[in-house]
């Protein structure tokens, strides 16, 4: 099956093109990693990971406008969702973690040295 | 209702696995008990009733239509018997109830699991041998590891855990290079050369064994030979690729022992029979000499370890690897005699040594020890016991009269007329006539092979002066008179001698040894039509080696006479190739519809 | 001639099925005493019951074996009758027979129209001929006597192993029915492994004696060394036949060809490595040559066994083979496997009877005696002298019977003494009369008396080898004055001279009651023969006393010495054998090579003055005897022999242990073969099984190897994540350009 643009449909975006949002995409990324390398507290580690995950949903609506396809949107959806979910989860993780350790340095939790 | 049969014996211990699962475990043994007599009785009808012994190739004792599993890979679910399987499922399900009743007493905790395991594990088996599938046979050859696993890991001796693992890994590893031979066959199958068209995957054992020892070069049959030995050879075990053996054997339960000698080694030998032969015959042939010298050295070097054992068990797990040689020695002297003899051989070895590893079991839960050193002169405590070992001992050391024997002398006597030597004067001046046929080993692999026989006699007797004769000796603990003391608290106390439950395992495997010994003339004419085709595959391999090393002279005779180096011995009607030959027996009629060349 | 053979067997074929049926029933009868006895055992049976299944089934087995031989009768006297005729021509074929076919055993057959086709055949089957019925009747005849002498013998074990001896015993002679009757080879081989089984379970039979577990074990392995070349003969005949029956290749042997119609003789396969396969086999079971060390310490066993295996029958089974596949030795022109056979047969003679000369166990004496006759046997056949070797199976079966049972009742009588030192003047007792009586006239016989049937067997060897190479006929002669030696030896120290005994220490395996050290031997004597009503003997405590003999003993030993001495005109009083000589004449074994040999005995004939010349040797022997062992003996322990020992120096000491043969086997087999096999064993452990677990450790030291790059430290991960995308964009990146 051929995408919309391949078809000869013009681009959708006006001034923004592509380019634009895939650089923020860019940015918004490596500030999540770069912050998930650095920091140690779990809770800003866990931010972070939030960052990066947005970062790609960015990218992936951005294609999906360029290509035309509602995919990529649904599926940002589906992520969107599930990140939700998943920061419930994770945030009561690291809630019980610091109650076993009384503090939230990721350094604190080594367990798994082989 | 006959064409389930087959399913049936399979479906039966399956469902009873899953009935002693959520039953209490106060029915698991009535339960399993039941599950494996029912399963007998299916089998014994399928046998006796409806199976036709005399005809050649696949007898379909599954369902009508095959049940198309993965269609676009060819897989399909399909089963049948021909007279080897069909024995191999008999002696199976015989074993089934035997291995369960053997276990009342023997097995005090975690009985559900247990029984479970021991069904699942009979289902496996049973699908192994009825398999026309390859990669059904594969997945139920791979599957029986786990119930053994388990059997081995939670119910063994002290050593259990490490000689779970190393079985489990030993043939794990083994059987998944054969798999890549297997499917080697499968993909050359719809790749090989001079095919029109677009040809469907199949996986039809019949199918696939018709076309790659038709078409596969010498080459490529070695190679495919010598992935499918990784995974078989060391299942039987031969001999370099043992040592799994004895280590699982001697820390098995009772009744785990008597499955892997009665039925899991010879998945191995069955598997050989069934897809190493007709496969790859020409890769056969040339390294039968190979095969042969390996067996011999099983033979010889086992049965001399076996003599310096002071563990019973050990013992006859070692005798293993010295009977198994003698099969497969057999088998590889690709003619009827050898070839009988060998699947007699299966048969013969899983009862009598099936046996013995339920005596030694019925001695280690009285005493609670197999060492040779604190057992002895068994025989004045517990008569009953000691004339079944000293029964099932001659049945295993070759007593003519009994069935090891039979099946022994057919393979030593294969292994003896297997030469064609014997026409090229190098065994003097005997022509090629009845008494010898064309073939790979010769008198002189018969003399090595049969100075295994003496050696056989050595151990065992000297596990019987051990054990049976002599001056009693019991572990400390057990006094002269009191037999069965009070160490052990739990569960029933056994007799001093054994029990009528004991003695009723027994006997019907005493029944068949000597049933087999002395009458063995319905099973060697059972294995006659399928022997036959596996002789005529061999004779096949060997005019491939002869047109692969004479191009010249299959281009002086032209295409059709290719088999020009003919063989002495293998009289065939002019102007046909054994190739030939092959097709009527070899191709069901199945096996048309997902082979066949699509336009 | 072939045609000769069809009228014969068609000529006895209207007999035929009345035959069939008593045929049949030879074997049937022997395995229903074998079922019975095993059920005796089974319901606890605590009686003399088994004994009588085993002597009443026997005995009609007896029955059954006198109508076979009455039926074959005009079978045998017409191929006598040709056999007087054609003197000369080398004539297996002449022999009448009668094969009948019972079930299929293991007879298959594979081909047909697509590959190359075949056939085996191993039936069930009996072959009839003279030889059969001659081994038939003595097998059945002393059987059945046999089993009556032990019916009391083993008294003292009623119970369980009463039941395990008499079924071991039935088991027995269906096997040795089995071997002679046999119709081909395999069944041959069938009966063969059988008398090995039960000559293993019956040496074995007071297993807590760790003797005779190991005696029992000796035996049977040094067997199936033996047996292992038959049954590569056995191939090798197929191989070369394409049969095993004994007619067919009979048949191809007759007419000169192997199975593909070429000649036998054009190599050395058929006529020599063939026989000398067969040979090993024969050689194994008749306890000659290198196998001759299982069969002394085979008198561990019970003595009525001793008698009936280890003497009468089962020895000779080696005999039997080698005369039936007698074609066979004959198709090589210059018999090498016969003259082998010969020689082995002479060496063995000569050789055991020095042992036995030197030996104080009166039962081992027998025991050498017994391998020492085998010896002449084979000479025998070696020196072409068929009916000879056959005559001397026959006269032997019924003498050394009778001499191991006389042992045995001294055995029985005196708690297991077999000690020549300890026992003296036995005759002189009350009730030992006709103990003494047998074992004199058997000694008589063993001798080689003039008249008596062992002198008449022996001659018609001893003339036949002095025909075919005097130095065979020299070792033979020589021996038959040793023998007549250590005779006369073991019956004058035993029987004659004053009267002294001390009891043995016997020690009986008791299956019922473990306690037998509550009782003494008095008791235990007591105990067992209490209801025997035979009171006399018994003491109640205190000093030994010996009991005699009771009437099944008696019985059987007086009609033993009747029987030594109605054989005579079977055996004697006429050119090659007699009757026997008739009988081996109607079978395959039937030659006539005799005449063929120009040796002398001293430039005179040798069939002419053997009679006198082996007479006197055997008188001479028992003077020495007399003067060594009785002349002026005042005890039981010393005699005129000692004062000669000094004199032979060492020799005495090493004939006594045997000239160390077996430490010589355990040191050059048993222990190499045992460090050989702790070789392997370690092999197998380190090696072998250490290879296995070298692949297993290589991923188990490849994870330990890369195991720190788990830190456990998350942001360790985090890098490894960022790095493993950076790599992969570099990647593509460069891939991309």
């Amino acid at each position: 099956m051929m995408t919309l643009a391949q078809a000869g449909y013009p681009a959708a975006m006006g001034g923004a093109t592509l380019g634009h949002y895939l650089v923020v995409s860019a940015i918004l990324f490596t500030l999540g990693l770069i912050g998930f390398l650095t920091r140690r507290n779990l809770i800003i580690m866990f931010l972070c990971t939030e960052l990066m995950f947005q970062a790609s949903g960015l990218a992936l609506i951005a294609f999906g406008r360029y290509h035309m396809s509602f995919t990529g949107q649904t599926f940002v959806i589906f992520v969107l969702t599930v990140a939700a979910a998943e920061a419930a989860m994770a945030l009561a993780l690291v809630v019980l973690l610091f109650r076993r350790r009384e503090s939230l340095d990721a350094e604190a939790w080594q367990d798994m040295k082989g | 209702m006959n064409q389930w049969l087959l399913i049936l014996a399979m479906l039966t211990p399956l469902a009873s696995a899953l009935g002693v699962a959520v039953l209490p475990a106060a029915r698991a043994k009535t339960v399993a008990m039941y599950g494996t007599l029912v399963a007998l009785v299916f089998v014994l009808y399928a046998g006796f009733g409806v199976f036709s012994w005399e005809q050649s190739g696949y007898m379909q004792l599954g369902m009508d239509e095959p049940i198309r599993w993965i269609p676009s890979l060819g897989l399909e679910f399909q089963v049948g018997v021909d007279g080897i399987s069909m024995m191999l499922v008999m002696l199976t399900a015989l074993l089934g109830p035997i291995c369960v009743i053997s276990s009342f007493t023997a097995i005090k905790d975690r009985e559900k699991t247990y029984y479970a395991w021991l069904l699942v594990l009979q289902a496996a088996m049973t699908g192994v041998f009825c398999a026309r599938d390859l990669i059904l046979f594969y997945i139920c050859f791979e599957f029986t590891l786990v119930p053994m696993f388990i059997l081995i890991s939670v119910w063994g001796s002290t050593n259990r855990k490490k000689a779970a693992i190393k079985f489990f890994l030993y043939t794990f590893t083994g059987s998944v290079i054969a798999l890549a031979g297997l499917v080697y066959v499968a993909w050359f199958n719809v790749h090989r050369p001079g095919i029109e068209g677009h040809v469907n995957w199949t996986f039809n054992i019949q199918t696939l064994a018709f076309a790659s020892s038709k078409w596969m070069s010498l080459n490529q049959q070695t190679w495919v030979m010598f992935a499918l030995l990784a995974g078989f050879a060391v299942k039987v075990p031969l001999f370099p690729v043992h040592t799994w053996l004895p280590l699982a054997h001697t820390e098995a339960p009772t009744a785990g022992s008597v499955i892997l000698a009665g039925v899991l080694l010879k998945l191995g030998t069955y598997a050989l029979i069934r897809f190493v032969l007709p496969f790859v015959p020409a890769a056969v042939v040339a390294y039968a000499p190979l095969i042969g010298a390996l067996c011999i050295v099983g033979i010889i070097y086992g049965g001399l370890i076996c003599w310096v054992q002071t563990d019973v068990k050990k013992l006859v797990a070692y005798s293993s690897v010295a009977h198994l040689g003698f099969c497969v020695l057999g088998m590889f002297a690709l003619n009827h005699a050898g070839i009988e003899g060998s699947v007699l051989y299966m048969i013969n070895h899983g009862l009598s040594t099936g046996a013995l590893f339920l005596l030694i079991g019925m001695i280690y839960e009285r005493y609670h020890t197999r060492s040779m050193k604190e057992l002895g002169g068994l025989a004045a405590k517990m008569p009953v016991w000691a004339t079944f070992m000293v029964f099932f001992t001659m049945a295993s050391v070759g007593l003519p009269g009994l069935n090891g024997f039979v099946s022994e002398f057919l393979c030593v006597m294969g292994t003896y007329q297997a030469s064609t030597a014997w026409g090229s004067g190098v065994w003097h001046t005997l022509v090629p006539q009845v008494g010898t046929t064309p073939g790979e080993l010769g008198p002189w692999y018969a003399i090595i092979a049969g100075t295994g026989m003496i050696i056989a006699a050595m151990y065992l007797l000297y596990m019987l002066g051990k054990v049976v004769w002599g001056p009693l000796r019991l572990p400390a603990g057990h006094d002269h008179h009191g037999g069965h003391d009070a160490k052990d608290d739990h569960g029933p106390a056994l007799p001093t001698d054994l029990s009528m439950r004991e003695i009723g395992v027994l006997v019907p495997l005493a029944v068949l040894c000597v049933a087999l010994g002395v009458y063995p003339k319905p099973l060697l004419e059972a294995l006659k039509a399928p022997t036959d085709s596996l002789v005529q595959a061999a004779n096949a391999g060997r005019e491939k080696i002869g047109v692969e090393a004479t191009p010249g002279e299959r281009a002086a005779k032209g295409e059709k006479g290719a088999g020009s180096a003919q063989l002495p011995g293998s009289e065939r009607p002019a102007g046909t190739t054994h190739l030939e030959l092959l097709t009527p027996d070899m191709i069901s009629p199945a096996s048309g519809r997902p082979g066949e060349v699509t336009p | 001639m072939l045609t000769a053979i069809g009228t014969m067997v068609t000529a006895a074929e209207p007999e035929g099925g009345g035959s069939h049926w008593t045929l049949t029933m030879i074997v049937v009868l022997p395995l229903v005493s074998f079922v019975l006895c095993g059920l005796c055992a089974a319901f606890k049976v605590k009686s003399k019951l088994p004994a009588w299944i085993t002597v009443a089934s026997l005995a009609a087995a007896f029955v059954f074996t006198l109508m076979a031989f009455m039926n074959a009768g005009p079978m045998i006297a017409a191929a006598g009758a040709e056999h007087g005729a054609e003197h000369a021509a080398a004539s297996a074929e002449h022999a009448g027979h009668l094969t009948v076919h019972v079930f299929d055993w293991l007879n298959f057959d594979w081909g047909g129209g697509k590959s190359s086709s075949g056939r085996f055949d191993a039936d069930f089957g009996f072959y009839i001929d003279g030889l059969t019925l001659l081994w038939m009747l003595f097998v059945t005849g002393l059987g059945t006597l046999i089993a009556l002498y032990a019916s009391e013998y083993m008294a003292h074990d009623v119970g369980l192993g009463y039941c395990r001896f008499f079924a071991a015993f039935s088991l027995f002679v269906l096997s040795m029915s089995c071997l002679v009757m046999a119709s081909n080879l395999l069944m041959l081989f069938f009966g063969w492994e059988g008398v090995g089984l039960c000559s293993y379970l019956l040496i074995g039979y007071f297993y807590k004696k760790p003797a005779a577990v190991a005696a029992a074990k000796k035996a049977f392995i040094v067997n199936r060394i033996g047996d292992l070349g038959l049954l590569m003969g056995i191939l090798g005949v197929y191989a070369a036949f394409g049969t095993v029956q004994y007619d067919k290749v009979f048949e191809f042997i007759h007419k000169g060809v192997d199975a593909g119609g070429h000649p036998l003789t054009t190599s050395s396969w058929i006529p020599v490595i063939l026989p000398l396969l067969l040979t090993a086999g024969a050689f194994g079971k008749s306890a000659q040559l290198f196998f001759y060390v299982w069969l002394p310490d085979a008198m561990e066993g019970p003595t009525p066994v001793s008698a009936l295996i280890h003497a009468a029958t089962m020895v000779t089974a080696g005999v039997f083979l080698i005369a039936r596949m007698m074609p066979l030795y004959t198709i090589d022109p210059a018999h090498t496997i016969l003259t082998f056979v010969a020689w082995g047969g002479t060496i063995t003679a000569f050789w055991a009877a020095t042992i036995g000369m030197a030996h104080f166990d009166i039962k081992r004496v027998m025991g050498y005696s017994t391998a020492s006759q085998l010896g002449y046997m084979f000479a025998g056949l070696g020196v072409m002298n068929s009916a000879g070797g056959a005559a001397h199976v026959f006269s032997h079966a019924f003498f050394k019977a009778t001499l191991f049972l006389a042992c045995g009742a001294v055995m029985h009588g005196f708690a297991g003494q077999l000690d020549l030192r300890k026992l003296s003047g036995v005759r002189k007792l009350p009730g030992w009369k006709i103990v003494a009586a047998a074992m004199f006239f058997g000694a008589l016989n063993l001798s080689g008396v003039t008249f008596t049937a062992g002198f008449w067997s022996k001659d018609l060897i001893l003339a036949s080898s002095f025909e075919q190479s005097p130095a065979i006929g020299w070792i033979l002669l020589i021996t038959a004055g040793l023998t007549a030696y250590y005779t006369f030896r073991a019956y004058f120290r035993v029987f004659e001279g004053p009267v002294y005994f001390e009891p043995g220490d016997e020690v009986h395996g008791h299956d019922e009651h473990e306690d037998h050290a509550g009782h003494g031997h008095d008791g235990h004597g007591e105990e067992s023969h209490a209801h025997d009503g035979h009171a006399q003997g018994h003491g109640h405590g205190g000093e030994f006393h010996p009991h005699a003999p009771g009437w099944a003993i008696n019985t059987v030993l007086a009609t033993l010495v009747v029987g030594c001495f109605a054989i005579i005109p079977l055996v004697g009083f006429a050119e090659h054998g007699a009757w026997v000589g008739k009988m081996v004449g109607a079978s395959s074994a039937a030659m006539h090579g005799g005449e063929e040999g120009h040796g002398t005995f001293l430039g005179m004939n040798p069939h002419s003055v053997m009679y006198y010349v082996s007479s006197v040797v055997g008188l001479l022997g028992i003077a020495a005897a007399w003067w060594l062992h009785l002349a002026g003996r005042t005890s039981a322990a010393h005699a005129n022999a000692d004062k000669l020992e000094p004199a032979l120096g060492p020799i005495v000491t090493w004939a006594r242990h045997k000239w160390y043969v077996d430490e010589f086997y355990d040191a050059v087999i048993r222990i190499p073969l045992k460090f050989l096999s702790n070789i392997f064993y370690l092999l197998d452990q380190y090696l072998v099984d250490g290879l296995v677990n070298l692949t297993g450790f290589v991923p188990k030291g490849l994870g330990r190897l890369i195991r720190p790059s788990q830190s456990g430290e998350l942001h360790g991960y985090a890098l490894g994540m960022a790095g493993g995308l950076a790599v992969l964009i570099l990647i593509v990146l460069m891939v991309a350009r």
